[in-house]
C-alpha cells in the first residue's frame, strides 16, 4: 500500500510541474491566478498522501485544512483586487 | 476604500463560512501543545476570517462588527493577559513566567498548572495577532485616510 | 474480507481522482481561451479533489481523522466553485473577450 501512495504522490507532483508552464507563460494575469489555484488544490492532496506514507495522519490533516482555507481566501482577495477600477 | 460589491453568491458563502473558520482557529489555538498550531497560527487564521468579511462586504459594514476602538482594546487585552500571567507568577514568589507557582492558587499539581499557564498565554497571543492583522489590512487598503477625513 | 473490500474501493476512488486531475491539467494547457481553461480547472479539479478525499477517508475508517477529512471535502465542495466564480466575474467585468471559432489561439 505504501508503494501505491508513493506512486500517486509522484504522479500528482508531475502534474504540478506541468501546470507551472501556465503560471510562467500565461498571457495576462487571469491565467496565472487560475493556475495558482489549481496548484494549491493539488498540493493539498500531496500533503495528505505524505501523511499516509509516514503513518502520522492526524498531524497532516490539520495542516491541509489550513492550506485549503488560505488558498480560498487568497484567490478571492486577488480577484476582488483585479475587479476594482483604478 | 473597499466598496460593497453587488454580488450575492460570494457574500452569502462568506457569511456562511466565517463562523466555522473561527471555530477551527480556536481548535488550532487549544491544541498547540499536541499538534501543529499554537497562538500565532490560530491568530493568523482568526485574522484571515475577518479579512474575508472585509473584502466581500466592504469596509463600512465590517466596521459595525469591529470598530477601530475595538481593535485597539483587543490588542491591548491580549498583551495584558500575557504579561498579567507572568507578573502573577512573579508575585507568587517564583520567576517570571514560572507556571508551577500557579498551583498555589489553582489547587492542582504543578504539571497541570504549567499546562494551564501555557494555554492562557496562547489565548492572549491569539487575540493580539488577530487585532493587529485586521488593523494592518485596514491601514494598507485605505492608505491611512479615515472616512471622516475624506468627507470634509 | 470487509477490509480488502474497503481497500479496493479506496484505491478505485483515488485512481479516479488522479484521472480527473490529469484531464483537467491537459485542458488547462491546451484550450484556446481563458474562459475555457477556467471551465477545465474549475470543474475538473473540484471533482478530482472530492474523489481523492473520499477515497482517503474510506481507507482511514471511522475515526476522528476520517471525520476531519470529510470536513475538508465539504469545505472544498463549497469554496472551490465560489473562487472560480470570483475569478470569472473579475475577468468579465474588465473586458476579456471570449474566443470565437476561426480566430487565433490566445
Amino acid at each position: 500500500m505504501n508503494q501505491f501512495f508513493l506512486g500517486a504522490g509522484i504522479g500528482i507532483s508531475f502534474l504540478v510541474l506541468l501546470v507551472l508552464y501556465r503560471v510562467v507563460f500565461g498571457p495576462g494575469v487571469y491565467n496565472r491566478i487560475a493556475a495558482i489555484s489549481a496548484i494549491g488544490t493539488k498540493s493539498l492532496i500531496i500533503l495528505l498522501i505524505m501523511g499516509f506514507i509516514f503513518h502520522r495522519v492526524d498531524m497532516f490533516v490539520d495542516i491541509s485544512m489550513v492550506y485549503a482555507l488560505l488558498n480560498f481566501i487568497g484567490c478571492v482577495a486577488v480577484a476582488k483586487y483585479l475587479e476594482m477600477e483604478s | 476604500m473597499i466598496r460593497q460589491s453587488d454580488d450575492i453568491i460570494i457574500g452569502t458563502v462568506a457569511r456562511m463560512l466565517v463562523p466555522f473558520i473561527q471555530l477551527f482557529a480556536l481548535y488550532v489555538i487549544m491544541h498547540g501543545h499536541y499538534s501543529p498550531g499554537g497562538g500565532f497560527q490560530g491568530g493568523v487564521i482568526l485574522g484571515a476570517s475577518l479579512v474575508l468579511l472585509l473584502i466581500t462586504h466592504g469596509l463600512p459594514e465590517t466596521k459595525k462588527l469591529l470598530s477601530e476602538k475595538g481593535v485597539a482594546i483587543l490588542s491591548s487585552l491580549g498583551l495584558l493577559i500575557y504579561s498579567g500571567i507572568g507578573l502573577l507568577c512573579l508575585i507568587l514568589l517564583g520567576n517570571y513566567l514560572d507556571y508551577s507557582q500557579l498551583s498555589k492558587i489553582l489547587q492542582v499539581a504543578p504539571n497541570e498548572a504549567r499546562s494551564l499557564g501555557i494555554l492562557g498565554i496562547e489565548t492572549g497571543v491569539g487575540l493580539t495577532v488577530m487585532a493587529v492583522m485586521f488593523s494592518i489590512f485596514i491601514d494598507i487598503s485605505t492608505g491611512g485616510v479615515l472616512p471622516e477625513d475624506e468627507e470634509e | 474480507m470487509i477490509e480488502i473490500g474497503m481497500i479496493v474501493v479506496s484505491v478505485i476512488c483515488i485512481l479516479g481522482g488522479i484521472f480527473f486531475f490529469t484531464t483537467a491539467t491537459i485542458g488547462l494547457l491546451r484550450f484556446p481561451d481563458f474562459f475555457a481553461r477556467l471551465h477545465a480547472t474549475g470543474k475538473g479539479d473540484t471533482l478530482a479533489v472530492l474523489l481523492c478525499l473520499i477515497g482517503l477517508a474510506i481507507y482511514e475508517g471511522i475515526s476522528l481523522t476520517g471525520l476531519k477529512i470529510v470536513f475538508i471535502a465539504v469545505f472544498m465542495a463549497l469554496a472551490q466553485p465560489t473562487a472560480t466564480h470570483a475569478i470569472s466575474r473579475a475577468a468579465f467585468r474588465r473586458g476579456v473577450q471570449p474566443w470565437m471559432k476561426g480566430e487565433d489561439k490566445k
